[in-house]
């Protein structure tokens, strides 16, 4: 091992309980063409793919730990690293730009001392510019997990950030 | 077969096949960077575009489109050309033009298509890669800048391999060719990446900036290790190997080969080798000529009798083990062995006495054709890398069923819907005999069966082996052994593998006699893919047998001999290429009787400890220095001849063995050839065959099998006590013999002995990785670091015995399984 993985695998070192990993591969481990809902499903209990469970599903499912890692890095919906409690998507698509949404991103940017597809240090917060979200009608828009802000401005943005800071994580 | 025009030429090809094989078949090149023989096809590369006037005149790539009936292909028409340029414009656009520092420089198929296609500028400007290049292992340099993404590298660690150490990671202009969380490659380091790698961005590392590729002599041989008999290409400058090189073309297996085969072959030209004869004086090896050394063997020989011994190696050629006997004959003696004496009892007595013939009845390219390969040992991956390949491919690419007797689990275990069952160590015998037990019960062998000698021995011989007394003795479920039975003797096509060799004495003459019942009651001898393949371990295992390089006649075997030499009756014993005191068991004994023997001379390629102790050291030569035929492990009988002149004033074994048989008044064979002729006349199976007829692609001897039915008896295997785990001893996937100790590329990747542990037992006992173990038992105890794997059952320990600095016949004295201790 070189030592730069050897660091990576020191900072790796948080404590992961494995049954939960162990339930969801239970659930699919006869189906065959099984790794999709596995991943999809580790990933949701534990909010990303931590390695550990990539190589412990990896070992359980008899496939290559390089194969999940490619399958992980493929797909824009893995994540490999913790993500925060609150996701914020801004939408970036024609209609939004045109509307200021560049200035809105950079607010966000300015308000949680993050960039695109950060995630601050105490894991409120995930920050992500997106193209599309298919609600051009309410641009310039953003989302906070499921919810959704349209006709976004530079104060809306304050009033998110003080609004999620006071909630629970 | 269809017919079809390509290029405006009628030719014919076979169904299945696709536009590329057919025009390949039929003479007409089609370019092409991301296929190869033996991998499925991709379609990534986009250069063996073709127009196929039945499509329309479209752009179709020719390696995975399937021909039709009357298909009309053109394959350079100018669109093509022009299409064909812009996809290496395209690539050329990432691509750095490092060639004067590229290794790959010359034999580069980037390079080569590039020059054919006069690609002399770039309409178009991107920026280069700026990845890491993977300096991390001494073997195989990863500089993904200069990849083109053909993935030939990941298919075949895949398909042929069966590791999966790389595969694409990202996606869109990101995609690179990587590991698990992009790190640095560790893996088996087969190279099998590197040798199918178009470009230069996988590199052997041995051979950096060693030599531009076309300066390089090509020389075809065979590798020098284990029994598989792969084919080699060694790459010679200066009078020196420098590499191996891929010819996918080459063997059975398209060029394929294991670590030791690819990285292992610095032993040649090691600085450790030597170059003049040493005889002691005054208690002190000191260099002298050859006629000295070459004198004072002959006066120890001259009319010796029984008083002298032989070992060898089944490294030597055909050639030299006959006239190594030869030379015992004309001293008087009859005392010669190989192998520690029991590593070939599964063919000398086991298959002797069952199939009356003293090789295996099938061969290596039986896997390819049958439908269930049983196992024995997950070892077979591990003595034999290659064979591991050609069982992956079977399982993957033909839907074999895959099942696995064994005490441990391993990479074999892993291949899709392998059946692994895990007995307790040991109890092999009973396993195969209880399967036997079942077969007969269930009415399952063959009408003729009943009527074979030995048939009413045998049946009552397993009245013991009911599968549930055989349950409670392996721990393999009768219901899993009933199982196997019933699917092995209803496959036509199913065949037994099992490895032997110096650290499997488990795999014996009664083992060798419990699989031939098995193939015998069911009548699975003499169709293809169907019977028994014995692996056995170094290049020449199967020539020393044919050779009768063991003892018959009442003469002593390798056991015996050194009983002799302790006891005195043995004064002067001759070894040829053996290491005993590190492979032989029960290293005080060796000692002991290496001490005691009067005169003990030795012929090496290096100083070994045995050579160490020698009153006589004669340089031998390696096998790219000299002429002559190996046996592989299927009696396939391959020639070889010198890559490079001999080291020093090293030479061959068998112009040492010709000079002394001279010295002692008798004639010696003036060539090998000459010899071979000889052999050609007297060994079964090799008639006909000589040097001229056996070629490049080498000849396989019929085996001819007269099946007798014979009781195998388990010996009985004393329990291991309460608290002591069960040491196996094995070899480990980089390494064959001790002479992979003087191989580079094995000796980084696997430097020293190590103990596999269960992660459970390591758990327990509050074993890390690597922590340094004292191991305990009856006959002493050495230090060895852990490794924890869940490929071994709980109480079952594992230690690879080829390791010179710390060998493992100091805790081993030759029994299957032995009892050991563990402490921190």
């Amino acid at each position: 091992m070189s030592e730069v993985v050897a660091q990576q695998a020191e900072e790796e070192e948080v404590v992961v309980d494995l049954a939960i990993a162990d339930k969801v591969i239970d659930k699919y481990i006869d189906i065959p063409g099984n790794l999709m809902p596995v991943l999809q499903g580790v990933q949701d209990e534990y909010g990303y793919v931590p390695r550990v469970v990539a190589e412990h599903v990896a070992e359980r499912l008899n496939v290559y730990p390089s194969q999940i890692y490619g399958v992980l890095t493929f797909y824009a919906q893995f994540h490999l690293k913790p993500r925060g409690r609150f996701i914020i998507r801004v939408c970036v698509g024609t209609a939004c730009h045109v509307q200021g949404a560049t200035r809105i991103v950079e607010t966000f940017f300015d308000k949680l001392h993050i960039g695109h597809a950060e995630t601050t240090p105490d894991l409120r917060y995930t920050f992500e510019k997106v193209a599309c979200l298919g609600a051009c009608g309410m641009a310039p828009l953003a989302m906070v997990n499921d919810a959704t802000y349209g006709g976004m401005t530079v104060q809306k943005v304050d009033e998110i950030v003080t609004d999620y800071n006071q909630r629970p994580i | 077969m269809l017919n079809l025009t390509i290029d405006d030429k009628q030719v014919t090809a076979p169904k299945n096949s696709t536009i590329y094989d057919a025009a390949k078949l039929n003479g007409i090149k089609i370019p092409i960077l991301c296929h190869d023989k033996k991998l499925k096809p991709f379609g990534a590369c986009r250069m063996c575009l073709v127009e196929v006037e039945q499509m329309k005149g479209r752009q179709i790539p020719a390696c995975t489109t399937p021909v039709t009936e009357g298909m009309i292909i053109r394959t350079a028409t100018p669109d093509i050309i022009k299409a064909r340029k812009m996809v290496l414009e395209l690539l050329l656009l990432n691509h750095p033009i490092d060639c004067p520092i590229c290794d790959k420089a010359g034999d580069c198929d980037l390079q080569n298509l590039t020059y054919e296609y006069k690609v002399d500028a770039n309409r178009f400007t991107d920026e280069k890669f700026q990845h890491e290049i993977d300096y991390n292992n001494p073997l195989i340099e990863r500089d993904m800048n200069r990849c083109v993404l053909c993935g030939k590298c990941a298919r075949i660690c895949d398909e042929i391999v069966g590791f999966g150490a790389l595969t694409f990671i990202s996606r869109g202009i990101e995609t690179k060719i990587g590991c698990e969380f992009d790190e640095a490659l560790n893996c088996e380091f087969c190279g099998s990446c590197v040798s199918v790698c178009p470009v230069g961005s996988l590199l052997a590392r041995p051979f950096k900036f060693k030599a531009r590729f076309w300066s390089l002599t090509k020389q075809k041989s065979v590798c020098g290790y284990c029994g598989t008999g792969c084919n080699l290409t060694l790459g010679v400058k200066d009078n020196k190997v420098l590499t191996t090189l891929y010819d996918e073309n080459q063997g059975f297996h398209n060029g394929q080969l294991c670590c030791r085969g690819r990285f292992g072959y610095q032993f040649i030209n090691s600085d450790k080798r030597l170059t003049k004869p040493l005889v002691r004086k005054n208690g002190v090896l000191v260099e002298s000529t050859w006629d000295e050394a070459l004198d004072a063997v002959a006066a120890r020989l001259k009319g010796a009798g029984s008083s002298v011994a032989a070992l060898a190696t089944p490294r030597l050629t055909n050639e030299e083990l006959l006239l190594f006997k030869k030379l015992m004959v004309a001293s008087g003696s009859n005392n010669f062995d190989h192998s520690a004496g029991y590593a070939h009892a599964a063919l000398t007595a086991g298959f002797a006495r069952s199939f009356g013939s003293t090789a295996a009845p099938s061969t290596i390219l039986d896997i390819q054709k049958s439908s269930l390969l049983l196992v024995i040992k997950t070892d077979a991956y591990e003595t034999h890398p290659v064979v591991g390949f050609e069982i992956n491919m079977a399982v993957k690419n033909r839907e074999a069923r895959l099942s696995i007797l064994s005490d441990k689990r391993g990479k074999l275990s892993k291949l899709p819907d392998a059946k692994t069952l895990v007995h307790v160590p040991g109890t092999e015998i009973a396993v195969l005999n209880s399967l036997a037990r079942i077969i007969l019960d269930d009415k399952l062998t063959v009408d003729s069966a009943a009527a074979l000698p030995g048939y009413a021995e045998l049946v009552s011989s397993l009245a013991p082996f009911t599968p549930e007394a055989v349950e409670s003795q392996s721990g393999i479920s009768a219901a899993d052994l009933r199982q196997l039975a019933t699917t092995y003797a209803t496959t036509e096509k199913a065949l037994i593998i099992f490895p032997i060799g110096q650290a499997y004495p488990g795999h014996n003459a009664a083992l060798a006699t419990a699989v031939a019942n098995l193939a015998i009651l069911t009548g699975k001898l003499g169709t293809e893919g169907a019977g028994v393949l014995c692996l056995s371990e170094k290049n020449n295992s199967q020539g020393a047998v044919d050779m009768g390089f063991y003892p018959v006649d009442g003469g002593s075997d390798a056991s015996l001999i050194l009983d002799g030499c302790s006891a005195g009756s043995i004064k002067t014993l001759f070894v040829a290429g053996e290491n005993p005191l590190i492979s032989y068991p029960d290293h005080a004994r060796v000692k002991s009787a290496l001490d005691k023997v009067e005169c003990l001379i030795v012929s090496d390629l290096f100083l070994t400890e045995t050579a160490a102790m020698a009153d006589v050291v004669l340089p031998a030569c390696s096998f790219a220095e000299k002429e002559g035929t190996f046996t592989a492990t299927d009696r396939r009988i391959q020639h070889i001849k010198p890559a490079i002149r001999k080291v020093g004033q090293s030479r061959s074994d068998f112009d040492i063995f010709s000079a002394l048989i001279t010295r002692l008044g008798g004639e010696a064979p003036a060539t090998p050839s000459a010899l071979f002729a000889e052999i050609a006349a007297s060994v079964p199976g090799y008639a006909g065959m000589s040097y001229i007829t056996l070629g490049e692609e080498g000849s396989f001897a019929p085996v001819e099998v007269k099946p007798v039915l014979t009781a195998a008896t388990a010996a009985t295997m004393p329990a291991c006590a309460a608290g002591t785990f069960a040491l196996l001893t094995g070899s480990a996937l980089y390494h064959n013999g001790t002479l992979s100790q003087y191989g580079e590329g094995p000796m980084h990747v696997c430097p020293e002995g190590y103990l596999e542990i269960s992660r459970g037992d390591a758990a327990t006992m509050k074993i890390g990785e690597n922590d340094l173990l004292t191991v305990t038992s009856d006959t002493g105890n050495m230090k060895l670091k852990a490794r924890i794997t869940p490929r071994m059952p709980q109480g079952v320990v594992f230690t690879p015995y080829h390791f010179s600095g710390n060998p493992v016949n100091r805790i081993w004295s030759g029994a299957a399984v032995t009892g050991v201790t563990l402490a921190k």
